[in-house]
């Protein structure tokens, strides 16, 4: 008998494979057991998963290596750590070279470019600079001295002239600026005595890449000691 | 379909006649043990790594991995039907290898919609094979390859070499539910495949 309402295919594939939850459905079960089109369909199933475990074995394409090398047999510690430190030798030695190269790069490109622009441009640079600051405050501290000894609008037209620019910018009146020019001139003035050496110093004393160079070469000589002392040698 | 089938197909390699004595050797460490199992059970494992892989030369590697893996693990054999267990490893060695193409996709496995694949000489285990079974292989041979792979890779582990669903779950990394659907999808997509010879199945 052919009844309509058909259970979903893959529900009678559960049933075809006698999985539990399917087996235990009565209604699936009544209905395959009076429907000729799901009965049909679960002997085609059975018929194919019948034929599929039948398969045969199939010869190998190609002749096999049946038996590992001696060298995969079951590895020791030993042998384990030599697999490491062939593994990582190439990875470790080529970023100790980068580290180094960039090292080597970092500590020639300041000498160099010294070189190349002299003492001229790089050197005057700075020194113009550093001589205009020290101009102003030469100006600035000079004021609160002069209003001292009497001569305040003298001192107050100075004053003016100094904090111009920073008057002009950000509303700065005379008044405020003449405290603050007095305590900080003390200062600029001692920072400007050696204008042109002080920060060519500083840089040398800071410098990090010299450190990266050795941290590079130390990670090479590190990685090549290893690599001679981890990895076996045929004798 | 909770347990492996226990007797071993018509065309599929017998157990060796002094089978638990030879396994016994090669867990000591006899590599010639070791060697003359492999040689016996080398079809079976191949079959199944072709089956799941598509291509003879992935094939054979993944059936070489499996023997390495078995040379290492051979220590902790705790019996049970030996051609399971080992070709529980070639099913892992060859579903690694096929993940590993999948992550590679400038070496792809063979497309099986591009024509029917290059299949080997299946009468090569038993040469009397009857003339209708043999076709009837090639037909499912064929049918197999044109499967989605992951519905192939369920129906190959779970019908055609037994293995229960929880075990192609855990080989799969799948769901349980996954699984079962991987597999009664992949068998009515057989199922059609096979409609027009549909009357190698009564002979």
């Amino acid at each position: 008998m052919l009844i309509p309402n058909h259970p979903h295919d893959e529900r009678l594939s559960a049933l075809a494979s006698g999985e539990t939850d399917a087996t235990a459905d009565a209604t699936l079960t009544a209905h395959v057991a009076s429907c000729t089109r799901c009965t049909g369909l679960i002997d085609e199933l059975g018929a194919l998963r019948a034929a599929l475990a039948d398969l045969p074995d199939v010869a190998p394409s190609r002749p096999l290596r049946l038996l590992p090398a001696v060298e995969s047999a079951p590895a020791s510690a030993a042998d384990r750590l030599g697999g490491w430190a062939r593994r990582f030798f190439a990875p470790v030695l080529a970023s100790g070279a980068a580290i180094a190269l960039v090292g080597v790069i970092g500590t020639a490109a300041p000498s160099m470019s010294g070189q190349a622009s002299g003492p001229d441009s790089g050197g005057d640079t700075f020194g113009t600079v550093a001589q205009e600051e020290a101009a102003a405050s030469e100006a600035a501290a000079a004021a609160p001295s002069d209003a001292a000894a009497g001569g305040a609008p003298a001192a107050a037209e100075s004053l003016r002239s100094a904090a111009e620019p920073l008057a002009d910018s950000g509303e700065l009146s005379a008044v405020t600026a003449s405290p603050m020019a007095a305590y900080e001139a003390p200062d600029r003035s001692s920072d400007e005595r050696e204008p042109a050496s002080a920060p060519t110093t500083i840089s040398a004393e800071r410098s990090p890449w010299p450190m990266v160079l050795f941290a590079g070469v130390a990670l090479m000589i590190g990685a090549l000691v290893l690599r001679w002392i981890l990895v076996p040698r045929a004798s | 379909m909770a347990d492996a089938p226990e007797t071993t197909p018509t065309h599929r390699t017998p157990p060796l006649p002094d089978e638990a004595a030879v396994i016994a050797r090669a867990a000591a460490g006899d590599r010639m043990a070791f060697t003359q199992l492999m040689e016996h059970y080398q079809s079976a494992c191949y079959g199944l790594a072709w089956r799941l892989l598509s291509d003879p030369d992935r094939a054979a590697d993944a059936t070489q991995d499996a023997f390495i893996h078995a040379y290492r693990a051979m220590g902790s054999y705790r019996g049970g039907i030996f051609r399971s267990w080992l070709l529980r490893i070639t099913a892992n060695a060859s579903y690694d290898i096929l993940r590993r193409a999948q992550r590679r996709p400038s070496s792809p496995l063979p497309d099986p919609e591009e024509g029917a694949p290059e299949l080997p000489d299946l009468g090569a285990v038993n040469p009397v094979a009857e003339a209708t079974k043999s076709e009837l292989y090639r037909h499912l041979e064929v049918a197999l390859k044109r499967l989605p792979e992951d519905q192939r890779t369920a129906v190959v582990l779970c019908d055609v070499y037994g293995m229960d669903y929880n075990e192609v779950a855990a080989m799969t990394h799948s769901a349980l539910g996954t699984v079962k659907s991987r597999i009664h999808r992949g068998r009515l997509r057989l199922r059609e495949l096979m409609a027009e010879h549909r009357e190698l199945f009564s002979a």
